[in-house]
């Protein structure tokens, strides 16, 4: 057991700040209210270009695909740079951590050939259509109907929640192809071009700000069966696979811990008095981004060493919501009436840690599989 | 990075753990007086005598292999002052052979360990002192888990050299820190059993999905705190140690309230052992008070506010 970086990493991380003081506009975070926006999704396409120019946008991916043999750790470091500055990949993020690998896993020949190297080079954004109407925390109960009719799926039915689907080329779509099965069992990936016809894409105005949602409503959709993602009817181990591929998702603890400390910085700048309550406030808040930061940091560790996906993750997870929220308290008691002045970092945390507990899987799904899988809790 | 055990790491604490199976447990607390107990001079020779007690070596910036075994001395209720031993000692230049308990320079009233030691640790803003009281220090009566003692007008001098005080507390929250993971871990391993054991409206109540949430979160907040403990250990930066400390304080308040709610009437029986465990955690916060409140030293580490 120790807790030392490797030079390596050191600079890893050095270079990289380097590269972002010079390349991220000063205070990018307070650009990022609109975050999924189709400004900022220009912007996050130039930026993942000059990140894939840098090998800095796929790094842990074979060399075969562009990657460069970064470490699971080099990665991390990545992560919350990225992260911490407001994560300019925006919609780039899930491309490159786990559609990507879904596909070089799952994928044909062909599949990798066509949809791998726009991916490396930052030129493409996918969605994600998993999520329906009435199949959310639940998602093993959706509905949207594929049904084979010569080399195609015809495909009905809705998507809700979607992220960047007014602005996405692809979509990774989670479809029902066997309606008799078990419902864990009848369920196919389909990689769906966005400007397939039958397709409609409707916005959904949000309050959270760190995306904007959009709804889909397929109608006889043809999607070819050459486009389906591993075999048919087993899309819920390929797409679990996926998710796992990250084991604890995005570094948000990073971001929080930014926010706080820009915060802070902001306050002692200004001359403002913080009052010991206050003072609370923001230790308790940096203590729970340290803590989610070496839970993290165990998980990473795992991957590292090759061993399975464990329950650490969902402990890290719950401790990057923990930090999330402690963080938009402290915030708020911090900049007092600032909170009422939209884009400042009190509002904006606000609406980010709302996002965090619900956002890639609910905060009480992760208590049930931590006290499930880390506790042994018995079922009922 | 490497959160497992080396080879070493793991003999080490295969070897206390085995001593501990003979010479530590709730059996032994109970032995010792259970929630108002002695002090176990018995154990503190036998770790001496194995040389798990000066484990780091002195002035060493890296103690994670003293704090593993304080974790788990901690975890299997010793009544010892060995935390102070194992991780604040090393930082100073003196040669004492029993207990110490350590105080602030401030603090009058009750302290662990105050009755049984040869030597008080008492820190200023600015140094550190070595007093070795030249009576015994009093008896206090608590039911807080530890021997505890009377501390007042203690005498003038002792001050060590050269010592930095900063660096002491920082060490010393590491050590409180470390101390409350291990007996937070033991109420959490206790509650963990009894509620997939204990069946009410025929079903184990550790099945029902409030409880589960409880635990799960509790589960979250020690495993935050064992690992910050464990880097401070390693890094020995007192910015971690302060979040460490917080960490630590903030999770036993949840654990103290959750696992004694979970547990029923059951819990407040002396006959069962999880109060041992509870009650000391008390102990452990207020003198993680005494150094200074947690978080706002984490804030003042981190921000200088």
């Amino acid at each position: 057991m120790e807790f030392d970086w490797t030079e390596e990493d050191l600079s890893y991380r050095s270079e990289l700040r380097d590269f972002l003081a010079e390349e991220l506009p000063g205070r990018w975070e307070g650009a990022t209210a609109v975050l999924g926006s189709a400004d900022n999704a220009e912007y996050s396409r130039r930026f993942a270009g000059l990140l894939a120019e840098k090998g800095w946008l796929t790094p842990h991916w074979p060399t075969e695909w562009g990657g460069t043999g970064a470490t699971p750790w080099m990665l991390a470091v990545l992560g919350e740079e990225l992260w911490s500055r407001g994560e300019p990949r925006g919609p780039q993020y899930m491309n490159v951590n786990w559609i990507g690998p879904s596909i070089m896993a799952h994928g044909t020949p062909e599949q990798c050939q066509r949809y791998l190297p726009p991916i490396a080079a930052g030129d493409v954004i996918w969605c994600q259509g998993f999520s329906e109407p009435e199949a959310g925390t639940d998602l093993a109960s959706l509905r949207t109907r594929a049904v084979l009719d010569g080399d195609d799926y015809v495909v009905n039915g809705s998507k809700i929640w979607t992220s960047y689907g007014d602005i996405a080329d692809h979509c990774y779509l989670l479809v029902r192809t066997d309606a008799q099965a078990e419902r864990h069992l009848g369920i196919s990936v389909l990689l769906m071009a966005m400007d397939s016809p039958g397709l409609v894409v409707r916005p959904i105005p949000g309050m959270v700000g760190e995306h904007s949602f959009t709804e889909l409503f397929l109608t006889d959709v043809r999607i070819p069966v050459a486009n389906r993602l591993g075999p048919e009817n087993e899309g819920w181990s390929v797409v679990r696979e996926a998710l796992s591929f990250e084991r604890v998702g995005a570094p948000r603890w990073a971001r929080a811990a930014h926010v706080l400390d820009e915060t802070v910085r902001d306050a002692m700048e200004q001359g403002r008095s913080i009052d010991p309550v206050t003072v609370e406030a923001v230790g308790v808040a940096k203590t729970a981004c340290e803590a989610a930061r070496m839970l993290c940091y165990r998980v990473i560790d795992e991957r590292a060493r090759d061993l399975p996906p464990s329950p650490h993750a969902n402990v890290a997870r719950v401790a990057m919501v923990q930090a999330e929220r402690l963080v938009a308290d402290a915030c708020a008691a911090l900049q007092g009436n600032e909170i009422m002045r939209y884009g400042s970092d009190s509002d904006l945390q606000m609406r980010k840690s709302l996002a965090a507990g619900v956002a890639a899987g609910t905060y009480e799904v992760q208590l049930n599989l931590v006290s499930r899988r880390h506790l042994r809790l018995p079922k009922n | 990075m490497d959160f497992t055990l080396d080879s070493h790491q793991e003999a080490v604490l295969e070897a206390v753990r085995t001593l501990l199976s003979r010479h530590g447990g709730p059996a032994r607390l109970h032995d010792l007086g259970g929630d108002e107990p002695g002090y176990d001079h018995d154990l503190d020779k036998r770790l001496a005598e194995a040389g798990f007690l000066d484990i780091a070596e002195p002035r060493s910036a890296c103690r994670l292999d003293a704090a593993l075994v304080l974790e788990t001395l901690s975890g299997a209720l010793a009544s010892s002052a060995a935390g102070w031993r194992l991780l604040v000692l090393p930082t100073l230049d003196v040669d004492v052979e029993g207990p110490v308990a350590l105080v602030a320079e401030s603090h009058s009233g009750p302290a662990r360990f105050a009755a049984d030691a040869d030597a008080l640790v008492v820190i200023g803003d600015d140094r550190v002192r070595l007093v070795r009281p030249d009576r015994r220090i009093p008896r206090v009566r608590s039911r807080l888990g530890w021997p505890v003692g009377e501390v007042s007008g203690l005498p003038e001098g002792g001050v060590i050299d050269e010592a930095p005080a900063a660096e002491v507390r920082a060490w010393a929250r590491v050590a409180l820190a470390t101390e409350m993971v291990g007996a937070m871990q033991f109420a959490l391993d206790i509650t963990v059993r009894h509620v997939s054991d204990r069946r009410q409206f025929d079903r184990a109540i550790g099945s029902f999905q409030a409880v589960q949430h409880g635990l799960a979160e509790c589960s979250v907040a020690v495993e935050g705190a064992r690992w910050l403990a464990l880097e401070a250990a390693f890094t020995g930066a007192a910015s971690t140690a302060a979040a460490a400390l917080t960490q630590a304080s903030e999770a036993s308040k949840l654990i103290f309230r959750r696992t004694h709610q979970y547990h029923g009437a059951m819990g407040f029986t002396r006959e069962y052992d999880l109060h041992l465990s509870t009650l000391r955690l008390l102990a452990l916060r207020s003198e993680a008070e005494s150094l200074g409140r947690p978080a706002a030293a984490c804030a003042h580490e981190h921000w200088g506010i």
